[in-house]
């Protein structure tokens, strides 16, 4: 039998609402309140960090690993969540190159779980745990198979891949963002168009991160953040202390985190049972 | 050997690392491992010089056991029987590792044929495969173990209970089963260089894959569904 014992939000610190300080991040990111930019931008300004690792949408869904130094970089990476980005062979040489002893990584759940047990794992003398000073994870209920995906979009809706402007998978439902409007896909429809590999995928916050970030319906314009450790704790109150971030408890929006994650663990389990 | 008990200092754990076949690059990196965690351990090893206890809290396997050598198979059951935690480290004690190979007729040993990790001849509390993993890597274990963080350690105890993992069964069991998501993991880990990412998906280069298992336990598929099936 598989164990489900497990709390399937992982070690829980502590649970905000979080929303960017700085008005220009505000209007740029009107869902989510901006929180994670803001954060990331924290760290690169008070020097907490010498870069951070994200990933940049390159054409349709695809993205690239990328390095932001400054506060213009850092806002126009504007996070790619929809597909894997091989990030991990790429992140490695970007951080050797520009030699880069700390850095934050924003990243999936299944990518914060490998770079976490290589920062307290080095099974390899080549790895590069040390240098990894924050580990933010965004919710994710799952990345697609995106040629697949793309192509019905442009079959079935007439909506090209260049006019996708964003994606925003729920835990019922998936909006595309897109130039002529907005187009609401129950996720029964677009179910086969996730990867299989997201279908088995336990994680939903991202139980390895330092920090959890990601938004729900009931609280538009504010990011739900979870704290892992007194590391991200500090973290969060440094960015409010100098004014980076607005924060207030979240406690109240635990239950639809809880919600999420178990949602994803139960369709994980299911899965498995007839995938594996 | 003169057992001496006593002579710990108390609080610190009782480690032995004992080294069966293998290249000396795993009990190295126990010994570069020492000076930080001194303070928490007390190490024998060979080359600090004799055991000086009956029984040990920790028992550091590294190499694989050569099954035709009676001698190497009575030590490997002696150890256990004298220690509470068997862990087997890097990838010969673990998986085989490139010992899995050997087919007999070298010299000075022509009659070594079969060699196999700790845990064909054992049951192993934790393995920790790597070729060879690094002094940190015990530094970090020796940590989580003395937190009692079960968690954190839950992928060495549960692979500890599997005889071989390599690039051939990251392969089987997580990209031709399609549940590989293209994230480039084992491409970076594996050590010799045998994984290659071609259209978001590794593709095996054979004949360089010495069998450490590294690629599998870092690929985040593959080790979560092997904590979810191992987790009972
Ligand atoms: S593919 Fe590489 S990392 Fe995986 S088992 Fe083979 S040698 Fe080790
Ligand atoms: S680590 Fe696993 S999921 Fe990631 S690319 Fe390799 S096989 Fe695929």
């Amino acid at each position: 039998m598989m164990n489900v014992q497990e709390n399937p939000l992982g070690p829980v610190m502590g649970i905000y609402l979080c929303r960017a300080a700085d008005e220009d991040i505000k209007r740029m990111k009107v869902a989510s309140g901006g929180a994670v930019t803001a954060l990331l931008l924290y760290m690169l300004e008070k020097d907490l960090v010498d870069g951070i690792v994200t990933a940049k949408r390159t054409k349709g869904l695809e993205g690239q690993a990328v390095v932001a130094r400054t506060r213009e970089e850092l806002l126009r990476t504007a996070g790619n969540k929809w597909s894997i980005v091989p990030f991990a062979a790429r992140i490695k040489e970007k951080i050797e190159e520009e030699d880069l002893k700390r850095v934050g990584i924003v990243c999936l759940p299944c990518q914060a779980q490998f770079f976490s047990q290589m920062r307290d794992f080095p099974l390899l003398e080549t790895d590069f745990g040390e240098r990894i000073k924050y580990i933010v994870s965004l919710f994710c209920m799952g990345t697609f198979a995106f040629e697949a995906f793309l192509n019905y979009l442009r079959i079935r809706y007439d909506v090209p891949p260049s006019a996708i402007e964003d994606i925003r998978l729920e835990r019922d439902s998936l909006t595309v963002k897109h130039e002529g409007g907005e187009l609401r896909l129950p996720i029964k429809e677009v179910y086969s168009y996730l990867q299989a590999g997201c279908l088995v995928c336990t994680d939903y916050t991202g139980v390895w991160s330092d920090i959890s970030a990601g938004s729900l319906n009931e609280e538009r314009g504010w990011t739900v953040m979870i704290t892992r450790n007194p590391k991200a704790e500090n973290l969060l109150r440094g960015a409010k202390e100098e004014g980076y971030l607005e924060i207030r408890d979240g406690s109240h929006v635990m239950g639809s985190v809880m919600k999420g994650a178990k949602d994803k663990l139960a369709r994980a389990q299911r899965n498995m049972m007839t995938l594996l | 050997m003169t057992p001496e008990n006593g002579n710990t200092t108390p609080g610190k754990l009782r480690v032995l690392n004992v080294n069966f076949a293998g290249c000396e690059g795993c009990n190295v990196s126990v010994l570069r491992a020492y000076p930080k965690i001194s303070d928490v351990v007390d190490l024998d090893i060979a080359y600090l010089g004799e055991r000086r206890h009956e029984s040990y809290d920790v028992a550091i396997i590294t190499g694989g056991v050569c099954m035709n050598d009676p001698k190497s198979v009575e030590e490997l059951k002696e150890i256990r029987k004298i220690s509470d935690i068997v862990v087997a480290f890097g990838s010969c004690a673990t998986f085989g590792g490139i010992l899995r190979f050997c087919r007999g007729g070298q010299e000075p040993r022509p009659d070594q044929r079969n060699f196999q990790p700790a845990n064909s001849v054992i049951r192993v509390d934790y393995s920790i495969p790597g070729c060879p993993p690094t002094p940190q890597m015990l530094v970090s274990f020796f940590k989580f173990l003395r937190e009692g963080n079960e968690r954190r350690l839950k992928l060495f105890k549960v692979v500890a209970g599997v005889k071989k993992l390599s690039g051939f069964d990251l392969i089987d069991d997580v990209v031709l089963t399609g549940l590989c998501i293209g994230c480039g993991a084992c491409e970076l880990s594996c050590p010799t260089g045998a994984i290659r990412l071609i259209e978001k998906r590794p593709d095996l280069i054979q004949e360089k894959c010495i069998r450490c298992g590294t690629c599998y336990v870092r690929c985040p598929r593959a080790s979560s569904i092997i904590c979810m099936k191992g987790g009972d």
